[in-house]
């Protein structure tokens, strides 16, 4: 046995078996585990953010763009104006402070409404091509083509699973029938998903055995 | 001895000019390709206003003839008799370029709007090569239509239209029956769960950010949960992923607490940031689960690998559990984990259960008449590609 | 004026990115890609608000000494010694081997990975609730996981048959419903977006 000398990995292993002890019950060690975890990461999120975001791209253009404008004024072109025009995406985020103000908080809505808005009309036509005509075009399918069969159970199983999803109509009768056929299509997704991923998830068990075992305690590797 | 010398030397100088060493590949030395023609310079279309399509008929050594040709070079001047550079190449048999510049002013690839090129192909193979005449000018400029997001466009006024239809007859009264969701139908007993027991509901909104689409129907589910958690004075706990989320949330539990009737019962530290790491979130969640014992667990929005932990720690709390996400990959572990999971398009439809409000339901009718139009689709799909009419998929295909 | 003007700005926005979607002109180009800045701009005011509610719920808490205050306390020192070894250094404290760093890769990234981990276990004894064949549905999901966990796995003459089992599972049905999963999150989708660009659904937006 050659326990690591490195500290830092004492420090982790001795935190992944806190996080560990949590499937023998809530304690004391998990719970502070899991306090110091979610302070560093809230602060490592925070600062990673102010650097790579807040400096780099908002402080840095709003720089570039107010030299811009100094130099140029109004004669810049559009590409120049992406630089000053983080002024105006400053000025809604500011708006977004003003929420720590009751009486003045309501206007932080306005920059609220703005990503919400946005928002909605991006994925109001990402989902209809991604996911509407997308998949249509995809389930257009021959069935004389070689492999028809499993053409046949693919549009097959694409109505079904259609008809499952009606909301205004009870699933009754043939319809009822058809909605069946689509859930147990549906049933054959989630199986083969879950499937799929018990083998992931294992291998993230043995990555971290082989973390106590061997980076560690040097018993293994 | 001499003379023979000397009419042996006239003999070999003479030979040369019977049969010269290497004239034909002399020849092929200084024969050039055929050079293309017709070049021809135009806007490309569809896009932003900086590209140009350069057309041109394909050299006579294309393919045919020596056979020689072997890329075709496109060069680009601001005038006819300026210094033409190099745009790109394309291979032999090919007849169409584009050259696409940059919007951005300070790109050395900028590419201008309304400033007119002029253009030359070169036909080239082997280290030789043969220009074309000087195309006549051609500008690029933006087109206001992208003609190959017609089918889009279609769609758009499609289901725009079923939407509006179905809602202005639910305006004017019609009942519109939507069939039960088990979900939905629990999430009053489980609100009513948790005021008998005296415990918190736990509102988790996912870990999505404010510019998902999931993350917004969540909160128009939140909205009606919040209401009746607020009419039974059951405190609701939201912890939130994403601070602009956290900021929509407040607002959103806010109003609800507001039309209920019961602003004096409203906590704005109950709807509260954690942290933006993934892991980091779940923890804090599991320990909000150990320790606060919420009588109910909602799960409503965009999860990923942790949607397992939380619903698992959350069936050890001893909690009844709704859920509900559109990521698939999830959606066995909920169905697994939890006592009700909303599938897919069902959590986009459960704001207008709970509310029960005639324009919502509207939209669900059209909703339905959207996925008939694309069962009907299908239909006459497998029937048009059996009988090998492309025409039809065409009719789905985006060019972007 | 408080009311109408925020879902105003969510309409003219929503149907400004509906609109520009089929205008591939160059100004629309630039306002879209702005608006996708902007977006990330206020997230990043946004985290002031996020760090201010976990301070202030966790020093609440401290102050009024709810049970198990003490771990909101490590809660914040954690939090606060992290933001003293970010700022203070400034931007070099990104750089491999700062204090910051090294905290992120013995703290963080072993309790990330511990978590991530305890997905074996969860997927364990969700497997054995949800495999209980007591319904059709249930007996379904249990064979569909059963073939396809056992795809990986030596299993001699029957090797053969469960690999092509798998993939016809994956390839066809699977495929066929995750293709109306996905038809029906689209419209779903898009339907609730129209719902937040034409008013109908005003719930999210507070009201005073």
């Amino acid at each position: 046995m050659h326990p690591s000398p490195d500290i830092g990995i004492w420090i982790g292993a001795l935190l992944t078996l806190g996080i560990f002890s949590f499937l023998y019950g809530d304690n004391p060690y998990y719970k502070f585990c899991e306090a110091l975890f979610v302070g560093v990461s809230a602060g490592h999120w925070f600062v990673t953010l102010f650097w790579t975001v807040f400096v780099a791209k908002m402080i840095r253009n709003v720089e570039i763009g107010l030299n811009t404008f100094i130099t140029q004024g109004f004669s810049a072109g559009m590409a120049d104006y992406v630089h000053w025009s983080y002024i105006f995406g400053g000025i809604l985020g500011f708006l977004m402070l003003l929420r720590l103000f009751p009486k003045i908080g309501w206007i932080s809505r306005w920059s609220l409404a703005f990503v919400v808005g946005t928002t909605s009309g991006l994925f109001f036509i990402n989902y209809l091509v991604s996911n509407g005509l997308r998949q249509v075009e995809k389930s257009i399918l021959s069935l004389g083509a070689e492999f028809w069969f499993g053409n046949l159970i693919l549009v097959v199983g694409t109505f079904c699973g259609l008809i499952y999803f009606f909301f205004s109509k009870e699933h009754k009768g043939a319809f009822g029938g058809l909605a069946r056929v689509g859930i147990w299509f549906l049933m054959i997704t989630f199986g083969a998903t879950f499937g799929y991923t018990v083998m992931s998830r294992m291998s993230l068990l043995i990555g971290r055995m082989d973390y106590l075992l061997g980076n560690w305690l040097g018993l293994i590797g | 001895m001499r003379k023979v010398a000397i009419f042996v030397f006239f003999l070999l100088f003479s030979s040369i000019f019977v049969f010269p060493p290497d004239k034909a590949f002399a020849q092929e030395e200084t024969e050039m390709p055929a050079s293309p023609t017709k070049v021809e310079a135009s806007d490309t279309p569809n896009d932003n206003g900086h590209s140009i399509t350069v057309k041109w008929k394909l050299s006579a050594d294309d393919g045919a003839g020596k056979n020689n040709v072997v890329v075709y070079e496109v060069l680009r001047s601001d005038s006819p008799e300026g210094e033409f550079e190099l745009r790109g190449m394309v291979p032999a048999g090919e007849s169409v370029f584009e050259d696409q510049g940059a919007k951005d002013r300070q790109s050395p690839n900028y590419l201008p709007s309304h400033k007119k090129f002029y253009y030359t192909v070169r036909a080239k193979g082997d280290g030789i090569y043969s220009d074309s005449e000087v195309s006549a000018p051609g500008y690029a400029y933006g087109q206001w239509f992208h003609t190959g997001k017609f089918p889009v466009f279609v769609a758009v006024l499609a289901f725009s239209a079923f939407a509006l239809i179905f809602i202005s007859l639910a305006r004017k009264g019609k009942k519109l029956y939507v069939r039960p969701l088990a979900g939905i139908e629990a999430v009053d007993e489980a609100i009513g769960r948790a005021t008998e027991m005296g415990k918190p509901i736990l509102y988790i909104i996912g870990l999505g950010s404010a510019d998902m689409i999931a993350t917004i129907a969540s909160f128009t589910i939140l909205s009606r949960v919040a209401k009746k958690t607020a009419e039974y004075q059951t405190p609701i706990l939201i912890p939130c992923y994403d601070a602009v989320v956290m900021a929509v949330a407040q607002e959103t539990v806010k109003a609800a607490y507001l039309e209920a009737g019961r602003p004096d019962i409203y906590k704005e530290e109950n709807v509260f940031f954690l942290t933006s790491m993934q892991f980091a979130y779940v923890a804090g969640v599991n320990g909000i689960m150990l320790r606060e014992r919420p009588a109910t667990n909602f799960y409503l929005g965009k999860f990923y690998a942790e949607s397992l932990i939380l619903a698992e720690t959350g069936s050890v709390a001893g909690s009844i559990q709704i859920s509900g996400t559109d990521e698939i990959a999830q959606i066995p572990f909920f169905v697994a984990a939890t006592d009700y999971t909303l599938i897919g398009e069902e959590l986009y439809a459960a704001s207008a259960y709970l509310g029960r409000e005639p324009v919502l339901l509207g939209t669900l009718k059209g909703q339905d008449w959207g996925k008939a139009v694309v069962i009907i689709s299908l239909i006459l799909g497998a029937i048009a590609a059996s009988l090998h009419f492309q025409f039809f998929l065409d009719l789905f295909r985006v060019q972007l | 004026m408080r009311r109408v003007l925020p879902f105003t700005i969510v309409s003219v926005t929503g149907f400004f990115m509906l609109v520009q979607y089929f205008i591939p002109r160059e100004e629309f180009e630039w306002i879209y890609e702005w608006t996708l800045d902007w977006i990330i701009v206020i997230g990043c005011f946004a985290m002031l608000l996020g760090l201010y509610s976990l301070t202030y719920v966790s020093v609440n808490k401290v102050r009024r000494k709810t049970p198990g205050w003490g771990y909101n306390l490590i809660a914040l020192a954690g939090l606060f010694f992290m933001l003293i070894v970010g700022f203070v250094p400034g931007q070099e404290s990104l750089v491999r081997g700062s204090v910051f760093m090294h905290l992120f890769e013995y703290v963080y990234v072993p309790v990330q990975a511990a978590m991530f981990s305890l997905l074996a276990f969860y997927i364990a004894s969700a497997a054995y609730r949800a495999f209980r064949a007591r319904t059709v549905l249930a007996t379904i999901l249990l064979v569909s996981a059963v073939i396809i966990m056992l795809r990986l796995v030596p299993l001699g003459p029957l090797s053969g048959i469960n690999q092509w089992l798998a993939n016809f599972i994956l390839t066809v049905p699977n495929m066929a419903a995750k293709r109306a999963f996905w038809i029906g999150v689209g419209l779903g989708a898009t339907a609730t977006a129209l719902k937040i660009m034409l008013g109908i659904e005003r719930t999210y937006m507070g009201r005073d």
